[in-house]
């Protein structure tokens, strides 16, 4: 139907009072707050320009916050989308029982990220945990968590966001493979074509834009991780599990360095911003292809 | 054609692979509920055994250890609840007037909500629980509920968008002719036609709602608490709990939103997140 344009301003008046009043113009003061030595507590403000970047930017810790994320997104994002792609194949056609194995593969994305930290943290670390009992059975002798680990902590953290992300990525992932009609999977089965080129050349270019679309959100969860790595490691051992929103929430709230602390938020969503435009450029191309 | 036996037999690898996906991505859970019931592994003796008889003590344990624990489910439940309404309420007529309308740059506006949706929310918390000290929404259930509805509803409005702009329009115009309004439109046509998609993205955006940790946390110095805020505040400040009576309390946060998932999960067959294509009927 044509709408008018008063029609148009009543639908959407809701949603821009509730996005601009909780949303946007918090976002937009926080961003001009960061030039600026504005915090809740003090009393006077004095225009600074991009001082407080050049501090976030030159601080050591920043920097390895910076590196662990980008190890993070590179690492998680590629696994959670294969995986979830890979298990969304197996539910692709009807199967026995399809519906439960559904909802059971869904559970471990309820789990909210700030209690899979703390289940986490005693499955591995705990003398009751999974670990020990695994290596118990292998005749291997207890070890220490490898949360605790300079080198094992971060590939942990990881581990731990790619299982409870998974299963959302097959759900959102499951419609647009089903909905491939199956004689193509038959026909290109028929002409000999393996598993890897039928799912190449059939499911991909199918799903392309759905597959963009999951990849957009899953690199910005992934580049703001934060309640995944808060109880788990707590950023530690040292700065190895550290990440930039991380660093953000402890300037901000642990050692009130305010400005810090949003400047530093504001670099994670220029980044996010830039995976954005990337994006709309991307699903422009292939869509026009 | 492929011999029906093939067939069968890549059937029974395709359960097999299954059930072992499946029973990997549950053990940690598993684990979870047998300790709260008591029940737990001896990893010093060899081969590991199991010890404990299952009780339910530990569930009871929770409001010992955190006297506020159930008074932090009523109002996660509560928060989540009227949160997910709202943002549903909103972003359903606002999608409709995207999928409707055609303009320069309808696209790639729906496409800065599904960026916006990606926004991590450390960009965002900071000032808006400074505001909200301001207008005194600070430690009120309202405060809350109204952040975490804003927070999920970019993501609502571009899963909306997709379900309405694949609908026909044929009833739209007929009602139209009838001559009914567009509040009438959208209650008495469109709704019904978008149901499925509509009671699915409701109970995404409750589970997401109710997992929000950062957004509550900055709103609330402790009056209005929510699970995971109440769970970050216990074990950021180093209070050890044991294992039992944390898997207890993980398991009751977990329950709810199982139970809501099994009941409802044919709907959240529905759940299609579509990217807006350049053939959407406008």
């Amino acid at each position: 139907m044509r709408l008018t344009r008063r029609d148009r301003l009543v639908l959407l008046a809701p949603l821009a009072i509730l996005l601009g009043g909780w949303l946007l113009v918090p976002a937009l003061v926080g961003l001009a707050a960061t030039l600026t030595t504005y915090s809740p507590l003090s009393t006077t403000v004095a225009f600074v320009g991009g001082q407080n970047y050049g501090r976030v930017i030159a601080d050591p810790q920043y920097r390895a916050a910076v590196r662990n994320i980008v190890i993070f997104t590179l690492v998680a994002v590629p696994l959670e989308l294969s995986l979830g792609f890979a298990i969304a194949y197996l539910l692709r056609r009807p199967i026995w029982a399809r519906s439960w194995w559904r909802i059971l593969l869904l559970l471990p994305w309820l789990v909210s990220p700030i209690a899979g930290g703390v289940m986490w943290h005693y499955l591995l670390g705990g003398a009751t945990g999974i670990l020990d009992f695994g290596l118990g059975w292998l005749g291997q002798p207890e070890t220490a968590s490898p949360i605790g680990d300079v080198h094992l902590a971060l590939p942990t953290a990881i581990a731990v966001e790619v299982w409870r992300v998974t299963p959302f990525v097959t759900f959102l992932l499951l419609p647009g493979l089903a909905s491939i009609p199956e004689e193509r999977w038959e026909q290109a089965t028929l002409a000999g074509a393996p598993l890897h080129r039928r799912v190449l050349d059939i499911a991909v270019p199918e799903m392309l834009p759905l597959l963009l679309t999951v990849g957009m959100l899953l690199v910005g969860l992934s580049l703001g991780a934060f309640d995944t790595v808060l109880i788990l490691t707590g950023g530690g051992p040292g700065t190895a599990t550290l990440t930039p929103a991380l660093y953000s929430y402890d300037r901000s709230f642990v050692t009130n360095d305010w400005p810090i602390g949003a400047a530093s938020a504001w670099l994670i969503a220029a980044a996010v911003g830039l995976v954005g435009a990337a994006y709309v450029q991307l699903s422009r191309r292939w869509s026009a292809a | 054609m492929v011999g029906c036996v093939s067939g069968r037999r890549e059937a029974a690898i395709r359960l097999l692979l299954l059930v072992a996906i499946t029973a990997g991505f549950l053990l940690p859970l598993a684990w979870t509920a047998l300790a709260s019931l008591g029940v737990l592994p001896d990893n010093s003796s060899r081969p590991p055994s199991w010890r404990g008889r299952a009780t339910l003590d530990h569930f009871s344990e929770i409001g010992l250890a955190e006297p506020a624990f159930w008074q932090e489910l009523a109002t996660s439940t509560v928060a989540a609840l009227v949160a997910a309404c709202v943002t549903v309420a909103v972003s359903f007529p606002a999608a409709f007037a995207l999928a409707r309308s055609r303009f320069p740059g309808n696209r790639t506006l729906t496409q800065a909500f599904l960026v916006l949706a990606s926004l991590p929310a450390m960009a965002y918390v900071i000032p808006l629980s400074d505001l909200s000290r301001r207008v005194h929404l600070i430690d009120t259930l309202a405060g809350v509920t109204l952040s975490e509805a804003a927070v999920t509803a970019p993501l609502a409005v571009f899963v909306l968008h997709g379900s309405l702009a694949r609908l026909t329009t044929e009833w739209e115009e007929a009602a139209v002719i009838d001559g009914a309004g567009l509040a009438r439109i959208l209650a008495r046509v469109v709704l019904p036609v978008a149901a499925p998609s509509v009671a699915a993205t409701l109970l995404v955006m409750f589970v997401l709602d109710w997992n929000l940790l950062l957004v509550p946390l900055v709103l609330t110095s402790g009056e209005v608490k929510t699970i995971p805020v109440a769970l970050s505040d216990f074990f950021t400040f180093e209070r050890e709990l044991d294992w039992p009576t944390a898997a207890a309390a993980l398991i009751v946060s977990l329950a709810p939103l199982a139970a809501l998932v099994a009941l409802f999960h044919q709907a959240l067959e529905s759940f299609t997140l579509r990217a807006p294509t350049s053939t959407d009927i406008g």
